[in-house]
């Protein structure tokens, strides 16, 4: 439960609908492939952007680790494999880098966004922008679970280890049963305290629900926005004009 | 019984919702080892999910539950990269199967497969952006840095004639899943008094 103890901490903490706006335009980035040098370097700036701000919410030891995965991937995708590479390792590579290059872009941003933003400036920007209490309800869920579903498994990993069961035996079957059957279990519980804990609070109470986050968008929300904004119009406009 | 979902019931769509995006995220790993594993994710992520929809289904048991959940799944998807194009489809699954679990009364084993079955489709919807693209697609990934081997055998287990096969895959072993992942909980959770 270590999701939220960040932040407050720096100057710079950007509204969540900021973060929002930031993983919305690297999302889109990142659908179209980038081909030629100057939309590669947009696409690396436009992730370059989310590790910086990373480093500067006081979490540079992840941001190195995305970076250094992400380095790896795009070094080799642009100097190692080329059209004609095949075999077996380089399939792999492929493969590998492919995901890498294709998908981390977003998941650095989805994870800054996660990792920086406390579940009730979540709720309450989800309310200014006036999203259905159930969407924004299981959200927070869903942002608040993937710590919990990872320490869960470790635990079940650990368990496991103790009492020496590597594999399930080989079998695929008990390999998924042996790992899905208890982290259920304990996510299941975990989700009947947490909906509880919510109840008990008003959550789902016919009432407007206030906040004791009190969330503005700051001159610097404003830059960030326009910023990735460019960045979204110049690498549409590079990519179908094909001018760059 | 009340039918509406309340507060407690989208906590606990957003947690199922949160494993099953697990389970996908941990299948779609194992892709990058042959682009045909790709194409096989329509028998390991409908079969493996069972488990989680299978104990979804017995815990929640009100209209709207699986549309929440394929409205969610299509977010998640946006935003981890696999693009909105498949959004529609992934939505659409989730009312379908939603109506057809409704008819059965959220009770009916029968019903309950086949819901599985038709909600599962929403596997199929992230290969809709490689099917509607696919020249252009290919072009990119190959200017991108893909080897042309890698490309050939993605397209090649991926086109717009294999599409109905993977759709029918992705139906019967949805269906599968919810069978086997019913068997599961029943020996596991039935025995624990969870549902």
């Amino acid at each position: 439960m270590d999701a939220c103890v960040c932040a407050d901490k720096t100057q710079l903490h950007l509204d969540p609908r900021t973060k929002l706006f930031m993983v919305f335009v690297v999302s889109t980035v990142v659908l179209v492939t980038a081909t030629t040098p100057f939309t590669v370097f947009l696409r690396t700036l436009i992730t370059f952007v989310p590790l910086f701000l990373l480093i500067l919410e006081g979490r540079a030891l992840s941001a190195l680790g995305f970076a250094l995965m992400y380095g790896v991937a795009m070094f080799l995708m642009h100097f190692f494999i080329s059209q004609n590479s095949s075999g077996i390792i380089m399939a792999l590579l492929v493969g590998y880098c492919g995901i890498v290059v294709q998908f981390m872009p977003a998941m650095i941003c989805a994870w800054y966004m996660v990792k920086t933003t406390k579940i009730g400036e979540f709720m309450s920007a989800m309310q200014k922008m006036h999203v259905p209490d159930g969407i924004t309800i299981s959200l927070a869920v869903i942002m608040r679970f993937f710590p919990t579903i990872k320490e869960e498994y470790g635990a079940i990993r650990d368990a496991m280890r103790m009492r020496g069961i590597m594999l399930g035996g080989g079998n695929p079957g008990k390999i998924i049963e042996f790992r899905m059957i208890p982290l259920l279990f304990s996510c299941v519980s975990i989700g009947d305290e947490l909906s509880c804990a919510a109840i008990t609070r008003g959550l789902g109470a016919n009432v407007k629900r206030t906040s004791t986050v009190e969330i503005r968008l700051t001159s610097m929300d404003y830059l960030v926005m326009a910023g990735f904004l460019l960045i979204a119009i110049v690498f549409i406009m590079a990519k179908y004009t094909e001018i760059l | 019984m009340n039918n509406k979902l309340k507060a407690k019931d989208f906590i606990t769509v957003g947690l199922f919702t949160a494993l099953l995006f697990v389970v996908e995220f941990a299948c779609g790993m194992l892709g990058f080892i042959h682009p045909y594993i790709v194409a096989a994710y329509v028998i390991i992520i409908p079969l493996v999910g069972g488990i989680p929809m299978m104990l979804f289904y017995s815990k929640t048991e009100k209209f709207g539950m699986l549309t929440t959940m394929s409205i969610l799944l299509a977010i998640i998807m946006f935003v981890t990269g696999m693009g909105w194009l498949g959004a529609p489809l992934i939505i659409a699954s989730g009312i379908v199967a939603d109506l057809i679990a409704k008819g059965g009364n959220y009770k009916s084993a029968k019903k309950t497969i086949l819901s599985n079955g038709v909600f599962s489709l929403w596997v199929c919807a992230n290969y809709f952006p490689v099917i509607v693209s696919a020249s252009s697609y290919r072009k990119d990934l190959l200017k991108g840095g893909y080897s042309a081997e890698y490309c050939d055998n993605l397209f090649r287990a991926i086109n717009s004639k294999t599409a109905i096969v993977l759709i029918i895959a992705c139906f019967i072993f949805g269906c599968l899943g919810a069978y086997l992942g019913e068997a599961v909980v029943k020996k596991h959770f039935a025995k624990a008094g969870i549902v």
